[in-house]
């Protein structure tokens, strides 16, 4: 991970970091290299991936509506809205 | 900057009040997840956890500060500040039940905070087998491992908020079935913790202070007449890495709804689409949580995804196959809750990233979603659904101790 990497993922999530934070990020990324480092002294060759801690697959409920809530109810957070819509800066000329 | 730290009903203590921590979602309080991201944000409907209490008659008597996204240490990177005394920090969760304002607090545990926090006070922690607590209703950072848990000044309290909020709930696709949840009730049957087993790794990384506390409770488990053995247990030493990458992957992915749009901060420094979006993220995120967010996305990223989460979730597998093994041979294992005997807001300016070392004492617990009681300041890990034993256990040495 260099300075231009990071820059990169920064545009992607679309965030800034300061000089002083990407100094401290790029020494987490560092660490975490060595953390890496750590697991793959481990042979997972032959296991398999578990991406829940319980045995659950195909988890399905009646698709039915339980929680009608209105559209001004849904733009109550919304930081500005106008006439029912959520009003954003202009996104073509 | 907003100095709320914590929301606390005005009505008289009563025996009936228990407090959530700020990402269980209210209607009628504010859930901010401890992010300017949030600030002053209203749920319209309440989390099952909060259907269920009030229900059987709880009051939801408050909101407990938690630092931003509950992926913290022990709260101190809210928006809203840390919770300190005496220069140290103690979580929200403490100063109220030192008070004596609540009965429990009902956490959500992502990266071990709520068990930190008890550990510390000197509290009882019950954070029970993942999916039988729903999460519907809980602000999402690390869905895979977070667990709600129960924080109380005894183990009887725990057992009576646990038993009121575990059940099965169609809402959470993540809900065990009904008779798996069961098994935590308080009157469900269930085995008597005999034999506990110390984890020499675990224990050889926490400072003199938290040894010695480790060592005070063998003292009281063999005067309880219970088998206590030593194992090395280096492979929980895996824990760490692989959550630490798991986490800030599924919080990358979960924070990506924050854009300044549909509901929370919006950035009045903006010219287009482009910096609303960045500036309101830049500007309402701490550090910390940024340093996660990008870091998750460069583990999912196509250069690191094989290399760090897919060998994440096969680590995942090792370590759950490791306690299922160590778990036919005792029924707890005891490990420090956290590494050294007190924190402080400048060991955190010092090391940004203390929250993610100090995992290492949390992560075996979240990653596998085993439970986990903190008692006496140490934490034990028990067998899924070993909750009652656990918490029996915990009984035994409040009723040994007096």
């Amino acid at each position: 991970m260099d300075q231009e990497a990071l820059k990169r993922l920064e545009r992607l999530n679309k965030l800034r970091l300061t000089e002083e934070e990407t100094a401290a990020m790029l020494d987490y990324f560092q660490m975490q290299r060595r953390e890496l480092e750590s697991l793959h002294a481990v042979n997972t060759e032959q296991v398999e991936r578990m991406v829940h801690v319980m045995p659950m697959t195909n988890i399905i409920r009646e698709d039915k509506a339980s929680q009608p809530f209105t559209r001004e109810e849904l733009q109550e957070g919304a930081p500005e809205s106008y006439d029912g819509y959520w009003q954003v800066p202009r996104l073509v000329d | 900057m907003t100095t709320m730290k914590v929301y606390i009903s005005e009505a008289q203590a009563t025996e009936n009040k228990v407090a959530l921590d700020d990402m269980i979602l209210t209607t009628k309080l504010p859930t901010t997840a401890g992010s300017r991201m949030l600030d002053d944000y209203r749920s319209l409907f309440d989390a099952e956890v909060v259907t269920r209490l009030e229900t059987a008659g709880y009051e939801i008597a408050g909101k407990v500060n938690v630092g931003e996204f509950a992926i913290d240490l022990l709260g101190e990177t809210s928006y809203y500040g840390p919770c300190e005394k005496d220069g140290l920090l103690t979580g929200a969760a403490a100063e109220l039940l030192e008070r004596d304002e609540v009965k429990a607090v009902v956490s959500l545990d992502v990266n071990g905070a709520p068990r930190r926090t008890a550990a510390l006070a000197g509290l009882i922690c019950i954070k029970p087998t993942y999916g039988t607590v729903s999460r519907y209703g809980t602000i999402p950072a690390a869905c895979s491992g977070e667990t709600i848990c129960v924080t109380a000044g005894n183990a009887e309290t725990c057992r009576e908020i646990l038993s009121v909020i575990v059940g099965h709930d169609c809402k959470d696709g993540t809900s065990l079935p009904e008779d798996a949840c069961e098994r935590l009730k308080t009157e469900a049957e269930r085995t008597p913790v005999k034999k506990i087993a110390v984890a020499k790794a675990m224990e050889a990384a926490a400072d003199e202070a938290v040894r010695e506390k480790i060592e005070q409770l063998k003292t009281r488990a063999a005067k309880c007449g219970i088998e206590v053995i030593e194992i090395e247990a280096e492979e929980l030493l895996l824990a760490k890495p692989a959550w630490n990458i798991l986490m800030s992957a599924e919080v990358c992915n979960n924070v990506s709804r924050y854009d300044g749009i549909k509901f929370g901060y919006r950035t009045p420094h903006y010219e287009d689409i482009d910096e609303l979006y960045t500036n309101s993220r830049t500007e309402a995120f701490g550090f910390l949580l940024k340093s996660t967010v990008l870091f998750g996305s460069d583990v999912l990223s196509t250069d690191n995804y094989w290399k760090a989460y897919d060998k994440s979730l096969r680590i995942r597998r090792v370590l759950s196959e490791y306690l299922n093994r160590i778990f036919g041979e005792v029924d707890a294992i005891v490990l420090p809750a956290c590494g050294k005997e007190a924190y402080s807001g400048e060991m955190v300016k010092e090391n940004p990233y203390i929250a993610y070392d100090e995992s290492l004492f949390t992560a075996p617990s979240s990653i596998t979603g085993y439970p986990a009681l903190v008692t006496e300041g140490v934490q034990l890990m028990g067998n899924m659904f070993s909750e009652n034993s656990l918490l029996d256990l915990a009984l035994m040495f409040e009723k040994e101790g007096k």
